[in-house]
């Protein structure tokens, strides 16, 4: 009975202890869920190196930032303090269904794809990879109006951007089919002499 | 853990709180909406109506919102942790008010914060919160500095009444219209235990930079400093007094008799406004970002 006791105690400590630690010390960082889409954050551009390629404001307007994370970077157009429209640059790395509606575009800006969304949102697919978008506020703006604004952006630079790190998936997957390919000719070729 | 539109959705349309900022939005220009409903909120910022557009839009925002590195669950665990905190420290001052009276809980009104000094350090708490939500929510905009302000001075600007019912209600109505002017002061009497009578400070300690009691202490005088020179100015402008917020109160809740500590009291025991409008600034953010990802 002691020996049970005792094995009993043993466990729940154990167990208690476990779950202590899983609890308190920062494993969190760890587990799923931390980032948009499980992507690793080091695969995604950081939203600093987007500021610069915003569009320089008119006279009059202001531009504000107001958001910058990771693989995001967005902003206001105001004139006389109305918020005219909402810019943004975004890594859709971790989202990729938003490249989806780009696939059927007929219509281009600078030889990227260009889609609208509702009667106030423009996108343009850079790189097949940043996604500009333009949101009418207020009183909003014409489609025009946004495809202009969506020229003015430094798409030159935003398309020669690198992310942080070569090693993606989609970097890797080329290579991977490659070293495939090689494996198998040379199966065919050390099969060739023994038939 | 529900995400933050769901909180949206969840939040109450007509109560307390909510008649408290309704009354309090009468004193700032543009006035104040009680957005409680997530698709009227994305469909605001799109622009469009389209159901499709409003479903992705959702659904990207609640991803956004699960992720833990994107700040935006963590910045309504401040908020709570301060609305906690709030509601603990009202309860038992209003315990004291009325208990005052009876001897076997007089022993309860000895117990009580009710202080300037802890009042002054649970305010410069709620500044701090109100930073950390901001760097949370929308990292740290911009290339320069001068950028950083420009994007604080427009998140202040969107959550006008928002910051008018924290210097209202827990600067002028507590500390007396001198409040602003005297918090720096009564912030430098603030001593290492009177910290630790908050509750919310037990929750934020992890969050706040610097270790230990006394380089929090100095990184809450700080914050207060920046945002009294803010908060000076936008109450000047309105002219905001204890006077003119209890009478701006009066138009929705009804005549008030006592003195403004207790109103100060009863809006801490009974409202969650510092909560109901974060949730509301969080989300408009998130939406405008889910928004622009999809």
């Amino acid at each position: 009975m002691a020996r049970t006791l005792r094995w009993g105690v043993g466990l729940l400590l154990v167990v208690s202890l476990s779950i202590g630690a899983f609890l308190l010390l920062p494993f969190r960082s760890w587990l799923p869920g931390g980032t948009v889409a499980d992507v690793p954050l080091s695969q995604v551009v950081n939203g600093t190196a987007f500021n610069r390629l915003f569009p320089e404001p008119d006279n009059g307007d202001q531009l504000v930032f107001t958001q910058e994370k990771r693989g995001f970077s967005e902003a206001r157009l105001k004139h006389d303090g109305q918020v005219k429209a909402l810019l943004a640059i975004s890594d859709v790395t971790t989202a990729p269904e938003a490249r989806k509606k780009f696939e059927t575009s007929q219509s281009r800006l600078q030889g990227w794809p260009l889609v609208e969304q509702g009667p106030q949102a423009t996108a343009l697919l850079v790189a097949d990879r940043f996604q500009v978008k333009v949101i009418g506020q207020g009183d909003g703006l014409e489609a025009e109006q946004r495809q202009e604004l969506i020229g003015r952006f430094n798409l030159r630079g935003l398309a020669a951007l690198q992310p942080a790190l070569p090693s993606g998936p989609r970097a890797a997957l080329p290579s991977g089919q490659d070293s495939a390919g090689r494996q198998s000719l040379e199966r065919v070729a050390a099969m060739e002499p023994a038939s | 853990m529900s995400s933050v539109l769901e909180r949206l959705d969840r939040l109450p349309r007509r109560n307390l709180t909510v008649l408290a900022i309704k009354g309090l939005s009468t004193l700032v220009p543009g006035g104040w909406k009680n957005i409680t409903s997530a698709d009227g909120l994305i469909a605001d910022v799109l622009g469009s109506s389209d159901p499709e557009l409003i479903r992705q839009v959702r659904e990207r925002a609640d991803a956004l919102s699960r992720a833990r590195h994107e700040g935006y669950g963590r910045a309504l665990s401040l908020y709570d942790a301060v609305n906690r905190s709030q509601k603990a420290a009202g309860g038992l001052r209003l315990l004291a008010n009325v208990g005052g009276a009876l001897p076997l809980v007089k022993r309860v009104a000895d117990l009580t914060p009710t202080s300037e000094t802890l009042q002054a350090a649970d305010l410069s708490l709620k500044v701090a919160a109100e930073m950390l939500a901001f760097t949370q929510v929308n990292g740290l905009p911009g290339d320069s500095f001068g950028d950083f302000a420009a994007s604080l001075g427009e998140y202040a600007g969107e959550a006008r009444v928002r910051m008018a019912a924290l210097i209202c209600f827990d600067a002028l109505l507590p500390l007396g219209d001198q409040a602003l002017q005297r918090l720096d002061g009564l912030l430098g009497g603030v001593s290492q235990r009177d910290l630790h009578q908050l509750p919310a400070y037990a929750g934020m300690a992890s969050m706040l930079p610097g270790r230990g009691d006394g380089a929090h202490l100095s990184f809450l005088r700080r914050g207060v400093d920046q945002w009294l020179g803010w908060a000076g100015g936008f109450s000047s402008q309105l002219g905001l007094t204890g006077q003119k917020a209890v009478q701006a109160l009066e138009n929705t809740l009804g005549p008030w008799q006592g003195s403004f500590q207790q109103m100060a009291t009863f809006l801490d025991a009974f409202t969650d406004t510092y909560q109901h409008t974060g949730v509301q600034a969080v989300a408009r953010r998130l939406v405008e970002r889910a928004a622009a990802e999809i």
